[in-house]
């Protein structure tokens, strides 16, 4: 841009500014015409002299209404109010109104100069000349045309830079009365735009839907996320931590220690999660909402409750970065002058966020404030690139622009991080100097989990239960095994008899329950997608066996619906895969027997199932085809038996989670090639190329395997 | 809360009101001065959009009747307010 250029538009910005200050001079004098008026008209006084008031009053009101002059401006009390609203509904204007329309003109004018693409566009000046004029349906059809040539993506970041003009422009000169006062705040720059521009509904009204206390859980970063952690503290570091995060609902706390041994502390919150407007996470739409608009929000109290979990020692610094929405929470908590109190607040970083109208509690801390005028975020406070007002004369503010219009890239992290690092070297380095306190090495790192309000322990109540130690020959684990999520297939096969008395033989158990003549046997299948011993896949082969002390096989149907702590009958083991070492460890523990370690594929999508059991080079089985049909069923517990170095061990997996019943799958299982023994078992059983009878599927469930139970059956 | 004028100082408070008008009337002068003003500056500058004349002339024309019907408004409340008083 040309010096000329640059004149031009700090003399329009100028004029704007000028303009403000006469239509809020001609605001105050309607306000005194108005108040004469109420006042004069009292009835006491009024047949006093009733002739002389009558001539007053007259006058008075042509005053407030005279089209030529004041306008329509009736303002200031229940009575001058009410009649400006009405008048608004009526299409009235006031001079006021006028003037501060043409400062808004000007201002547009001014970012016109400095975005040639405005003023060279003929749908955008169709736009904001339509707007200017009052001619409503003229607006809206040059928003559609635009719309329909450009999408919503390149219309909104063209718009972007006199985004908050155009919408207060329409605002002041509409029929809607309930809009008048964001667009006057926007038009005077005296505040936070109080309501939606177009509709009116105030944005405390939405944001009072954003509500809770705040809660914030430490998480691990995965690994890969911490060998990408900045190790020095730098005004890009800290960024790049937030692109890292990304908006996953976390944020993230360093210490950074210099040379001198000082440690300081950096919050870095990033911006708005994409997903539900309103889940259980601050950093919702509905959260980055309130954080803009809100002094305090759910957000802000979250990161409060991080801070004070990360136990920053009173006195020690602390500096505040963040982005987008985070950039309006980092500033809630600069302004909260209890926070400040306990902790010494001396940076403040923000990134593409709408902060204009938030002041920190103590003006010693420094605030940074980096915008692109396309980025249309930061301007959702009403204040963006045509802004006319120097709201921060003590602020470090950077408003910029770059070739990239296109919204939402211009207002990522790593298209910030990028105009930081190649175009803004200046804007950088002065951040630098400023944040050279913590500049320092990296010395603690910790993540957070946000949250609207404390979160339940994950599976409670079900999984909240009492835990201990036990000891493997990998080490120790923890018990019971608890599996906040999994899915799970059980196949009943008719198998052969004789081939299930031979495995059955001298456990004490059995005989296999018969169905037909033929004996029941199950595999099982589940993939334990999150437990406390990671996610981890399982199959077992077994033999549906009685009550191992009332034999008789006719009573085992009742009983194989019931919970495990009331059920007799079971599944005689009869060989198990599962694909973790941990949990190979442990399985001696948990069910009895050495499980074989082999990879193992559990997918059931739907409504048809594929479970793999070893490599394609040594498959043991192949269970794949549809479901078919079925009913729901609550998830059934499971029960089996096992033998381990001479007794009988009965363990149990209780399970919480809708099942259903499949009752004519179309599902074959497929014996592989592998050496593996429990190739040659379900060949011997006859299940190579079977149906199943039956089969039980589970899409999500929660689980609780404890150890198992040593149990007399010989 | 504003007293009402059929209160026994009403005569004081509607001159008191008379004095505002008074001097609203001279701040629209002035405002009308500093339109010019604005204007004349973008015109040299080079800067002023081709509709500023024309609606700065509106805003001036505007503020002139305001301040005319301030004027009279102002007349007749100070009469009201001597007709109170006597």
């Amino acid at each position: 841009m040309s010096g000329r250029s640059r004149d031009h538009a700090a003399l329009l910005r100028a004029a704007a500014c000028e303009l403000v200050d006469i239509g809020v001079t001609i605001h105050e004098v309607s306000t005194h015409a108005t108040t004469a008026l109420t006042e004069s008209a009292a009835p006491g006084a009024v047949v006093r002299a009733p002739a002389v008031a009558y001539r007053a009053e007259r006058a008075l009101l042509r005053a407030v209404t005279n089209v030529q002059g004041l306008g329509y401006a009736f303002t200031g009390g229940p009575l001058g109010s009410l009649a400006a609203r009405l008048g608004v509904l009526g299409g009235a204007e006031s001079l006021t109104v006028r003037v501060l329309a043409t400062s808004l003109r000007l201002r547009i004018a001014a970012a016109a100069v400095e975005h040639p693409e405005l003023r060279d566009d003929p749908m955008l000046t169709r736009l904001v000349e339509a707007a200017a004029a009052d001619r409503d349906l003229e607006a809206v059809r040059a928003l559609r045309a635009l719309f329909k040539d450009r999408g919503a993506v390149r219309t909104l970041s063209t718009l972007a830079p006199i985004f908050g003009e155009v919408l207060a422009l329409r605002a002041l000169l509409d029929e809607n009365p309930f809009n008048d006062e964001a667009a006057w705040l926007i038009a005077t720059g005296r505040g936070f735009a109080s309501a939606d521009p177009i509709t009116g509904l105030g944005n405390r009204a939405v944001a009072v839907l954003d509500t809770g206390e705040g809660a914030a859980r430490r998480v691990d970063l995965a690994t890969v996320e911490s060998v990408r952690l900045s190790q020095r503290g730098s005004l890009l570091g800290f960024l790049r931590n937030i692109g890292l995060l990304g908006t996953t609902g976390r944020v993230l706390i360093q210490s950074v220690e210099d040379d001198e041994g000082t440690t300081r502390h950096v919050v870095q919150a990033p911006g708005m999660r994409v997903g539900l407007p309103d889940d259980n996470s601050p950093q919702d739409l509905l959260g980055a909402f309130s954080s803009a608009v809100l002094d305090s929000s759910p957000y802000s109290r979250a990161l409060i409750r991080a801070v004070e979990d990360y136990g920053v020692p009173r006195g020690e610094e602390l500096a505040l970065i963040g982005h987008s929405a985070g950039g309006a929470a980092v500033m809630n908590l600069v302004q909260d002058a209890a926070f400040c109190a306990r902790h010494t607040v001396t940076h403040v970083v923000s990134v593409g966020a709408p902060i204009d109208f938030k002041r920190p509690a103590d003006p010693r801390v420094r605030v940074a404030s980096v915008t692109n005028q396309h980025d249309i975020i930061p301007t959702l406070d009403g204040q963006g690139a045509g802004t006319c007002f120097d709201l921060h004369p003590d602020w470090y503010v950077i408003d910029y622009f770059d070739p990239t219009h296109l919204f939402p890239r211009c207002h990522s992290m790593e298209h910030y991080i990028a105009n930081l690092a190649d175009d803004l070297p200046e804007a950088r380095e002065r951040i630098d100097a400023e944040l050279a306190p913590y500049r320092g090495r990296v010395v603690r790192s910790q993540a957070y989990q946000l949250f609207d309000r404390a979160p339940r322990p994950e599976g409670f109540p079900f999984l909240t239960v009492p835990t201990y130690l036990a000891e493997t020959r990998d080490g120790s684990v923890e018990l019971p095994v608890r599996c906040q999520d999994g899915g799970s297939l059980t196949a009943y096969f008719a198998a052969d008899p004789a081939a299930t008395a031979a495995l059955l033989v001298s456990t004490g158990l059995g005989p296999a329950v018969r169905v037909g003549g033929r004996a029941l046997v199950a595999v099982h299948a589940s993939w334990n997608r999150r437990t406390s011993l990671g996610e981890y896949h399982e199959a077992h082969l077994g033999v549906v066996v009685p009550d191992p002390w009332r034999s008789r096989s006719i009573r085992v149907w009742p009983d194989l619906p019931r919970g495990a702590d009331r059920r007799r009958s079971g599944s005689f083991l009869a060989g198990s895969v599962v694909d973790t070492a941990v949990v190979r460890a442990v399985a001696p523990r948990l069910w009895g027997g050495e499980p074989y370690v082999m990879p193992v594929e559990f997918d059931l999508t739907g409504g048809a199932v594929r479970v793999t059991v070893g490599e394609l080079t040594d498959r043991v089985l192949t269970l794949t085809g549809s479901l078919g049909p079925w009913v729901p069923a609550s998830d059934r517990d499971l029960v089996a038996y096992a033998r381990h170095e001479g007794a009988t061990l009965r363990s149990c997996v209780r399970t919480r989670g809708l099942g259903r019943v499949h009752l004519a799958p179309r599902v074959r299982l497929v014996v592989g090639r592998s050496a593996n023994p429990l190739t040659g078992r379900l060949r011997e059983l006859g299940l190579d190329g079977a149906r199943p009878l039956l089969c039980l599927s589970t899409i999500t469930r929660r689980t609780l395997q404890e150890a198992c139970v040593p149990v007399r059956t010989v | 809360m504003p007293s009402s004028p059929d209160k026994p100082d009403a005569p004081q408070r509607i001159a008191a009101r008379v004095e505002l008008l008074r001097s609203d009337v001279r701040r629209l002068a002035d405002c009308a001065e500093r339109l010019r003003r604005i204007e004349a500056e973008l015109e040299e500058g080079g800067a002023a959009p081709p509709w500023l004349r024309e609606s700065v002339r509106a805003h001036l024309d505007a503020c002139a009747v305001a301040a005319a019907d301030l004027t009279e408004a102002e007349a007749r409340l100070s009469r009201y307010a001597e007709r109170l008083g006597g």
